[in-house]
């Protein structure tokens, strides 16, 4: 069985739980033996071009010691072989730019992405 | 029993969002419609099984506790667990345990245990189809 | 082909997300998918009539079957005759049939 995670969100959780809990959710479930694609649209797509460890938050005397590492969770779902799409159209209406997205993502433009959900079992959007 | 199985994984937390409401009317319709059930509940999710909710009047409305009766997603799911019951369906529901932990639920009702993402995969791979229904 | 059921929670009113999602369901529907969408909760608001949603209207005109959840439009107060005209009701019950008929059920 084929699933398609769609995360279209970002940030939401990446301070309090110190992960993104959808990305975690996916590194988990393919460690389990599952057939898993990520697309990354809308905000999402801010994951596909992370290069730094998320700042680390302190309240009072609270200091944050393990902020998420995105960029670390791309490379591991990708060495794992999850494919990492991100949505291009997303990518340039924020005027980030397609170049920097990192290495192994692959750009897939807004029309294509019919062939994309036929292509896997399930979608499941988050 | 010789039925269909839906796996349903959820998110929100009881009392923040229509989507809750929604989300146990689609297994009241599964269930209705002679399908099996199975929950993974994830993040906010686990809270909806927690055994301490506990109802309250309402002052502004001048009800009392038994008079408000205010829903509580406890006593839903334990309506549904009695309807699968009735209807020989199954139906089954699992919190993902680390959201349990860091959020205090740890006492749920009976018939709710607890697992992980990995209980999501076995479930959508055995069930016959499978819903999603993420936060905002 | 693939059957797809977009269960439509979120509306254009607040939420830009959909305008892209609607395009994806034409998209699908262009491609000669079977594409449905079920309206519940705050995604029933552009299905009333007057309501000023062109990329929801572009659904209706494709002839993709866009149906309203019945608890969220009495919720509402929105009656049959106050929806636009290829707008129908439609239980929740409808998701279950999707997803008992094998369809890819979607949740937006």
């Amino acid at each position: 069985m084929k699933v398609l995670q769609v995360i279209d969100q970002a940030f939401r959780t990446t301070v309090e739980e110190q992960d993104d809990t959808i990305l975690w959710l996916t590194q988990s479930m393919r460690g389990a033996g599952g057939e898993l694609t990520v697309l990354l649209g809308g905000h999402g797509v801010y994951y596909g071009l992370q290069t730094q460890t998320q700042p680390a938050l302190q309240l009072g005397d609270w200091q944050q010691s393990a902020p998420a590492d995105l960029p670390r969770d791309l490379t591991q779902l990708l060495e794992s072989g999850v494919p990492v799409y991100v949505i291009l159209d997303d990518v340039t209406e924020r005027g980030l730019s397609p170049q920097a997205l990192r290495p192994g993502v692959q750009g897939i433009r807004r029309d294509e992405l019919a062939a994309l959900y036929d292509s896997v079992d399930q979608v499941w959007q988050w | 029993m010789d039925h269909r199985i839906l796996t349903f994984a959820f998110m929100e937390p009881p009392f923040e969002s229509e989507r809750t409401v929604t989300f146990f009317r689609l297994l009241d319709a599964a269930l209705a419609q002679g399908a099996g059930v199975r929950v993974f509940a994830y993040e906010g999710a686990v809270a909806l099984a927690f055994a301490r909710q506990a109802p309250h009047g309402n002052a502004v409305h001048g009800r009392d506790a038994e008079q408000e009766a205010h829903p509580l997603s406890k006593d839903w799911i334990a309506a549904l667990q009695a309807k699968a019951a009735e209807k020989g369906l199954t139906f089954e529901w699992i919190n993902c345990g680390l959201c349990v932990d860091e959020r205090g639920v740890n006492e749920v009702i009976d018939g709710c245990g607890r697992g992980g993402p990995p209980d999501l995969w076995r479930y959508a791979a055995t069930a016959f189809n499978t819903l999603t229904i993420g936060t905002r | 082909m693939s059957g797809y059921l977009f269960i439509q929670s979120q509306d254009p009113f607040t939420e830009a997300r959909t305008t892209h999602q609607f395009a994806l369901a034409r998209q699908l529907f262009a491609a000669g998918h079977a594409v449905r969408l079920l309206l519940v909760q705050n995604g029933v608001t552009p299905a009333r009539q007057g309501a000023q949603t062109p990329y929801f209207d572009a659904l209706l005109r494709d002839g993709i079957p866009v149906s309203a959840d019945d608890f969220s439009l009495r919720q509402r107060q929105i009656g049959d005759a106050d929806l636009k005209a290829a707008v129908t009701v439609a239980p929740i019950s409808t998701v279950i049939d999707a997803l008992l008929d094998g369809n890819k059920v979607i949740w937006n």
